[in-house]
């Protein structure tokens, strides 16, 4: 159709749909947003915490029970999953994060259902995956919440935190380039 | 000169860009490395080594996020 013809020659289409938005100002945008999540919900931002209520709410609903959970044992802990999903501020964050990455891959019409190339790729997923929440529950937050609003909050954890990633990510590229290059 | 086309498609960053790596230093100089990407984050990683390192570089949009990155090895 001539309307997207036209909208794909558009200056201002490009820049601000199109093209990738410089680092900068992902930087100075996040920095906002973490402002503005501390503000109005008393929490700075946090991404995997909210996936481990998800899978309580979710084993709660097949009649599974977590009131034992020394995970869940705390107070706020607790009234989080009394809340329920739709009142859990972390919950609509990490749904408009879906949301909001959904749009923008097709509003520059990026989006792609892309092939698994082999089955290592999907054992290195999982395996991945697995570790990855494993190792952010016990160590009681990600590259969010840890990492990103532990410094924010001029706490030394994060800094430490930090440090730990660098090294994994350091032998994680290592084994990156011996299985799967 | 020759033209060799690197399949990536259905890789995640950084193995297009370690591989795109690997395969230009097998070729010459003159030669054109076209690399097939479908992951986003290649399209920035991907031209931005291949500039620093002084090569002639073209990103060609396929499809709905499908990518060529066009690569003419100048050194």
């Amino acid at each position: 159709m001539k309307v997207f013809d036209n909208l794909k020659k558009n200056h201002y289409y490009k820049i601000w749909f199109k093209d990738a938005w410089p680092y900068l100002t992902g930087a100075v945008l996040l920095s906002v947003f973490q402002i503005i999540t501390l503000a109005t919900t008393g929490n700075p931002w946090g991404v995997s915490g909210v996936l481990a209520n998800w899978g309580a709410w979710l084993y709660q609903a097949v009649g599974g029970t977590v009131d034992k959970w020394y995970y869940f044992a705390s107070e706020g802990a607790q009234r989080t999953l009394e809340n329920g999903f739709l009142k859990d501020p972390g919950t609509m964050r990490n749904l408009g994060i879906i949301l909001g990455a959904l749009f923008s891959a097709l509003i520059a019409s990026g989006f792609k259902i892309k092939k698994i190339k082999s089955w290592k790729q999907v054992v290195a997923a999982i395996l991945g995956g697995l570790l990855m929440g494993y190792g952010a529950r016990i160590g009681f937050g990600c590259n969010i919440g840890a990492l990103y609003s532990g410094i924010a909050s001029l706490s030394l954890s994060g800094w430490v935190y930090g440090a730990f990633l660098f090294i994994g990510a350091i032998i994680g590229s290592k084994l990156l380039v011996k299985y799967f290059m | 000169m020759k033209e060799v086309e690197l399949d990536c498609l259905g890789e995640a960053c950084p193995v297009p860009l370690v591989k795109a790596q690997k395969k230009i230093e097998e070729l010459e100089v003159g030669d054109v490395l076209i690399v097939q990407i479908d992951h986003s984050c290649a399209m920035k990683n991907l031209p931005e080594w291949a500039r620093e390192a002084g090569h002639n570089v073209e990103i060609e949009e396929i499809d709905d996020g499908e990518w060529e990155v066009i690569i003419e090895k100048v050194k």
